[in-house]
């Protein structure tokens, strides 16, 4: 056991030592972080978001259309989101779980009796808990139009126009919800108890809380990808101790290969380990990124990434032959898995066809639960994502142990 | 002396090729033992299998009382290993490289820093312990090379090749730190395609060619394989073949060989057959550029087992 945290620390060592490495583990992450934030702005300034989203209006009165049009008739919310209007909540629903449609808002059949009847109502938001950003801006899009549109209800009330507000019947006598107005006070009709958040939008898959900036987003896409480029470096460690022959020399030690292939990846992690802290730190600090309260949930992630990244250095160690079939393997992985992982784009804005391999990529579920934990998620809320990265890892590692050619 | 190494009817093929065929020799304690041959003999994959770096297909090897097959561990505790490769880590410093291998053969503390001055005297480098080995001549990589498979004493030595590549200063250095070390004790197993090393070192040889070993002894008894006889080589422009044959039928010549354009004669009477050899290749049209005699070594032993040059 001693000798494989040898093998790691001389690794770690070693691969710190090559500036190339360093440069490209934490220099370019933290510039391209920098570039893409500055380049593209917040999320909420910026038209970054393109998603497909779907209102299902079964409501029977007029309140529902009014909702419909606050949503689509307005001309942002328009750049924002592709918006199509269904009729059959299932069918929507079932999009949304196959991520078909990033989001969609379900009003209630009987939205304008409760509110006419003073009830409280909850719109349903669905999301797809792979496009999290989109999904979740889309939350807050319909929670404001909602706001909206009810206030505008109430303040037509107010004015005495309660009677052309659809949906809304006039308050029983003695009612006194609405206090007297001006000089004069109030002299229009009562009104029921009607409030601005009578109407509430209750998101289905995720409670979504801040919205995240540009710079976040790709502090979370550019540490989801670059982690994983550890891999390539302790790869390339591995083939040129066979090339020059100091991993035989060690096998001619008294350790075993378990605590030599053991040592190896341990190494990967480590410097992983450092990599992911120098990010955190660094993009915390030089970009004021808030990654979230919980802590834990944020480092469970990182690490699982990096156990990751200790397993796909074994898979490209022994699928790679050589340094230079590893300098084009590894990269070229690293990219798709970044690609549909949403390190570059939000996953969402993908095509339809690549989304499946989402599942494969230990990007995509870190970088989401990265920005699900920006947005309020909890460790207990990740500790899925972390394991499926942590699955991943895994896999690689057995193997490349597999396939492992140690001479 | 009691047996240290043994290795019994070893055999190793790779696909067709056969590597090593029914080598057995053993190595008693504080022996230097010569493993000779030319590239490709066999000398390194031997090395390799005692090492339990390779897996021998079949045979035995047993080291300080430990099988290769039923106890590697136990043999490597046994082992140090100084490989023909310069197998360091160069972004690292000597002293780190050193430090790295002592912790592998479970050095620690102040034993293992102990060690790691010993190893750096021993190669000469301790005022540039500090500096990256990439910094370092060849010469001084390979005395780091050796200094790092003898830092945790090893009962048994084994050296594949240790001064490929390296000047005649760096090349002595070696050899006589593998005399010092031999003198404290230590058995090494010795393998080169240099048969001057091999004459100097070590105290019994086994000559390889084509994975088998085709005599083993003392020098002495070596030389004797070839009875006494003188290797006289004669560098000849415009030597035809049957100018060989006349050559060959010249009385006192026991064995002939030609290798491009040098012959080497293998004869107990050099003295006499000097002027006829010579008189018969001019007059068969041949130049003779020059000629030497060599009194037995191992070369013309080779040359009597093998008839070719330990070079070719």
């Amino acid at each position: 056991m001693r000798e494989l945290f040898t093998i790691a620390r001389k690794d770690a060592k070693v691969i710190l030592r090559d500036k190339a490495a360093v440069l490209v583990m934490l220099a370019m992450p933290l510039g391209l972080i920098f570039i893409l934030g500055s380049a593209l702005g917040g999320i909420e300034e910026s038209d970054a978001i393109d998603a497909k989203v779907a209102i299902v209006d079964l409501d029977a009165g007029e309140t529902g259309a009014l909702f419909v049009e606050a949503l689509t008739g307005s001309e942002d919310i328009g750049n924002l989101f592709r918006i199509e209007l269904g009729d059959d909540a299932d069918a929507v629903r079932t999009d949304v779980e196959r991520g078909d449609l990033t989001a969609a808002l379900i009003i209630p059949r009987d939205l304008t009796e409760r509110i006419a009847a003073g009830e409280p109502v909850a719109l349903e938001v669905l999301q797809d808990p792979g496009s999290r950003v989109s999904a979740g801006v889309w939350a807050g899009v319909a929670r404001a139009a909602v706001s909206a549109a009810s206030s505008q209800i109430v303040f037509g009330r107010v004015l005495g126009e309660a009677v052309d507000v659809p949906g809304v019947a006039p308050a029983p006598p003695g009612d006194s919800a609405v206090p007297p107005q001006g000089a004069g006070g109030y002299v229009g009709p009562t009104l029921p108890m009607l409030t601005l958040d009578i109407v509430t939008v209750e998101p289905v898959e995720a409670t979504i809380g801040t919205r995240i900036s540009m710079i976040a987003y790709y502090s979370a896409g550019m540490t989801g990808m670059f982690l994983l480029f550890g891999s390539m470096f302790g790869a390339f460690a591995f083939l040129k101790e066979r090339r020059e022959q100091t991993l035989a020399r060690v096998l001619t030690t008294p350790v075993s290969k378990t605590a030599v292939v053991g040592g190896k990846a341990l190494g990967v992690f480590m410097i992983g380990a450092g990599q992911f802290l120098v990010l955190l730190l660094g993009t915390t600090m030089l970009f004021r990124v808030d990654w979230g309260a919980d802590v834990a949930a944020t480092v469970t992630l990182g690490l699982a990434e990096v156990f990751a990244a200790a397993g796909l250095a074994m898979t490209l160690a022994a699928v790679g032959k050589s340094e230079r079939a590893v300098g084009g393997i590894g990269p070229a992985l690293i990219m798709f898995f970044a690609a549909t992982g949403g390190s570059m784009i939000p996953s969402a804005m993908l095509p339809e066809w690549l989304k499946p391999l989402q599942v494969v990529s230990p990007v995509w579920w870190s970088v989401n639960g990265f920005l699900d934990v920006m947005q309020g998620a909890t460790l207990a809320d990740v500790i899925g994502p972390a394991a499926a990265v942590a699955g991943i890892g895994a896999v690689l590692l057995v193997f490349g142990i597999w396939r492992l050619e140690y001479r | 002396m009691s047996t240290i190494v043994e290795v019994t009817g070893l055999r190793k093929r790779f696909g067709d090729i056969v590597a090593v065929e029914d080598v057995s020799f053993t190595i008693a304690e504080g022996e230097i033992f010569g493993l000779l041959g030319p590239n490709g003999a066999g000398k390194t994959t031997t090395i390799s299998m005692v090492s339990c770096l390779l897996s021998a297909d079949a045979g035995t090897i047993t080291v300080n009382g430990h099988s290769t097959g039923r106890d590697p561990i136990g043999v490597k505790r046994s082992l140090g290993v100084v490989p023909q490769e310069i197998a360091l880590y160069p972004t690292l410093t000597a002293a780190e490289n050193l430090a790295f291998w002592g912790r592998m053969y479970g050095l620690s503390g102040a034993d293992l820093k102990r060690a790691v001055d010993e190893a750096l005297e021993l190669a000469g480098l301790a005022d540039r312990a500090k500096e990256r080995v990439e910094t370092y001549s060849g010469g001084m990589k390979r005395r780091i090379n050796i200094a790092a498979g003898v830092l945790h004493t090893p009962k048994v030595l084994l050296m594949d090749e240790p001064t490929v590549g390296i000047d005649p200063q760096s090349r002595n250095h070696i050899l006589d730190t593998v005399k010092r070390l031999n003198a404290s004790g230590m058995t090494v197993l010795y393998t080169s395609h240099y048969m001057e090393e091999v004459e100097y070192l070590c105290d019994r040889i086994a000559i390889m060619d084509h994975g088998k070993i085709i005599a083993e002894g003392t020098l002495n008894q070596l030389r004797d394989v070839v009875g006494g006889m003188d290797v006289v080589t004669v560098k000849v422009d415009g030597l035809a073949d049957e100018t060989l044959d006349a050559a060959r039928a010249i009385g006192g010549v026991e064995q002939l060989d030609r290798t491009d354009d040098t012959l080497q004669v293998l004869t107990r009477s050099s003295g006499s057959i000097l002027g006829v050899l010579i008189s018969t290749l001019e007059s068969a049209g041949a130049h003779v550029v020059s000629v030497s005699v060599q009194e037995p070594d191992l070369e013309s032993v080779f040359l009597h087992l093998t008839g070719k040059s330990l070079r070719d």
